[in-house]
């Protein structure tokens, strides 16, 4: 009865994904799009299984993850590490809110001929630009949760003798980790989509890489593959992060 | 609290930005001076560069080539985005419909569409808009759902009792009061419409910002690529803070928001 309502629950939350797909498969079966051109999510599918066991795909795919998580780990570790003190110090509103007015809404792909200029076109300018990216939101969301801490915690911590640096870990970092693994939900979708879009403007290797190397070759088929891997990658972790902060922040 | 006269405070509030834009053109000024490469020229030779590119009009086609497709979607973005967002943030069987789908859509790099909606509409304005139109849609449906939701009720059921027809209803009661909600998701919109306009002119490059970046990149001028990273970078800035300034005197009314919503627009 139980597994009959969760089933019922998850049918609702994802038919019209289901009706999407039923109806993509459908037009190109019975021919009103060009398998040509739209290969129908089925063949995609099966395409995917097959590159699974493709060395040459899982090389682009290691490539792509080892820059998207090292990008990630930087821009998250730094950006909450700077937010969370900046929140403590009076250079935070002095220094780091005019900082983060003027680069937080430019378009930061437009450095990323920089970065090739300046880093090559290896993995360290593409590294370097998802960490541009991805620590914005993370900085901004671990920068406005510690402050919102009530003030009245840390002097009584304070008072009590808690060193300064006690007080950041101790208290306003487990304080901001609801505002923080927000930051963190946005970092990673900003992330995936920022490596791939680098590997696609400046094609070297790597997923970005493999759809460009299939739209030369107008294998519309293993151009979808790259796509759906990297929007998966990024749906994935982001369920992740929602589930980690489900159970850490029950309070 | 604060003991600043309130136009001192102003002040401040409007240097501050012109201070960090003018150290951080100082410190390239300063890396590129103890580096010395052509890789990364000073900002002596990129400055004067960049206003002659703006001065000269040189700049100007693709200029305006990124700002018509970037309008144009966003244009059509708000006219599907915000009705969408405000029915099924009243209505649960539209909701289950639309939700899922921007979840779905949601981690897809947009711009990487490119290469695929080129084959259907040629490689033209229109593959371009319409990729622009699909990425400001959904902040735009997603704020507007969020805020059409937080509508007082109270509100709602007294334009029910004077007999306010539904569609009236919308326009008049839900729209204006999910307005501050909408706007947010209006300035997320442009920030990433900006960057997924430039981005798809990099991934196919015909005219536009992106485009010239590119080319300036592959001819070796690199003095010129930074000149034109300056513009875009400049550019940016000028439309966030317009939008900005234009939002705070549409929604006066409301309290200000702050946080991590400004987060999303990188």
């Amino acid at each position: 009865m139980t597994m009959a309502l969760a089933m019922v629950a998850v049918l609702k939350r994802s038919y019209s994904i289901l009706l999407l797909l039923a109806a993509w498969e459908a037009a190109t079966r019975l021919g009103y799009a060009p398998a040509a051109l739209l290969p129908a999510p089925s063949v995609v599918l099966l395409a995917m299984a097959r590159d699974a066991t493709n060395a040459h795909f899982l090389g682009d795919l290691s490539v792509t993850m080892f820059r998207l998580f090292s990008g990630l780990a930087i821009a998250i570790s730094l950006g909450v590490a700077l937010g969370v003190s900046a929140a403590q110090s009076r250079l935070g509103p002095m220094l780091l809110e005019p900082l983060v007015r003027v680069l937080s809404p430019l378009p930061k792909i437009v450095f990323f001929p920089a970065f090739l200029l300046l880093f090559g076109f290896g993995s360290f300018s593409r590294v370097v630009l998802v960490v541009i990216d991805a620590i914005f939101p993370a900085l901004l969301a671990a920068y406005y949760g510690a402050r919102a801490v009530d003030e009245k915690l840390i002097w009584s911590a304070r008072a009590a003798g808690m060193s300064p640096t006690a007080c950041i870990f101790r208290i306003a970092l487990p304080a901001a980790l609801p505002s923080i693994l927000t930051g963190v939900r946005i970092a990673i979708v900003i992330g995936c989509v920022v490596v791939f879009l680098s590997e696609m403007v400046a094609p070297e290797d790597g997923l970005g890489d493999a759809m460009i190397r299939a739209a030369r070759s107008f294998d519309t088929v293993q151009m979808f593959v790259p796509l759906v891997v990297i929007s998966l990658v990024g749906f994935l972790l982001d369920f992740a992060v929602v589930r980690i902060r489900n159970t850490m922040v029950n309070w | 609290m604060n003991t600043m006269p309130r136009y001192v405070a102003n002040l401040r509030q409007a240097l501050a930005p012109i201070a960090v834009a003018a150290g951080l053109l100082l410190l390239w000024q300063g890396a590129a001076l103890l580096v010395r490469t052509s890789y990364l020229p000073p900002m002596t030779d990129i400055l004067p560069l960049a206003v002659n590119l703006v001065a000269s009009r040189e700049i100007f086609p693709d200029l305006f080539a990124t700002l018509a497709r970037l309008f144009v979607g966003l244009s059509i973005g708000l006219a599907i985005g915000i009705p969408l967002g405000l029915v099924s943030g009243r209505n649960r069987a539209v909701e289950d419909f639309v939700a899922p789908l921007l979840g779905m859509l949601y981690p897809v790099p947009k711009a990487a569409l490119m290469p695929i909606v080129m084959l259907w509409f040629g490689a033209g304005d229109l593959s371009k808009v319409l990729i622009i139109v699909l990425t400001v849609s959904l902040p735009l449906v997603y704020h507007a759902q969020q805020g059409a939701r937080a509508v007082d009720e109270k509100l709602i059921w007294s334009a029910q009792a004077i007999g306010c027809s539904p569609l009236r209803r919308l326009m008049l009661v839900i729209l204006p009061a999910s307005l501050p909600e909408i706007l947010i998701g209006a300035r997320v919109a442009m920030v990433i419409g900006v960057i997924v306009t430039i981005t798809s002119e990099m991934i196919v490059r015909q005219s536009g910002l992106g485009n010239y970046l590119f080319t300036a990149l592959d001819m070796g001028q690199y003095a010129l690529t930074y000149a034109v990273i300056l513009i875009v970078a400049a550019l940016g800035f000028a439309l966030d803070w317009a939008f900005e300034r234009i939002r705070r005197q549409l929604t006066l009314w409301a309290p200000d928001r702050q946080g991590v919503d400004i987060a999303v627009t990188s």
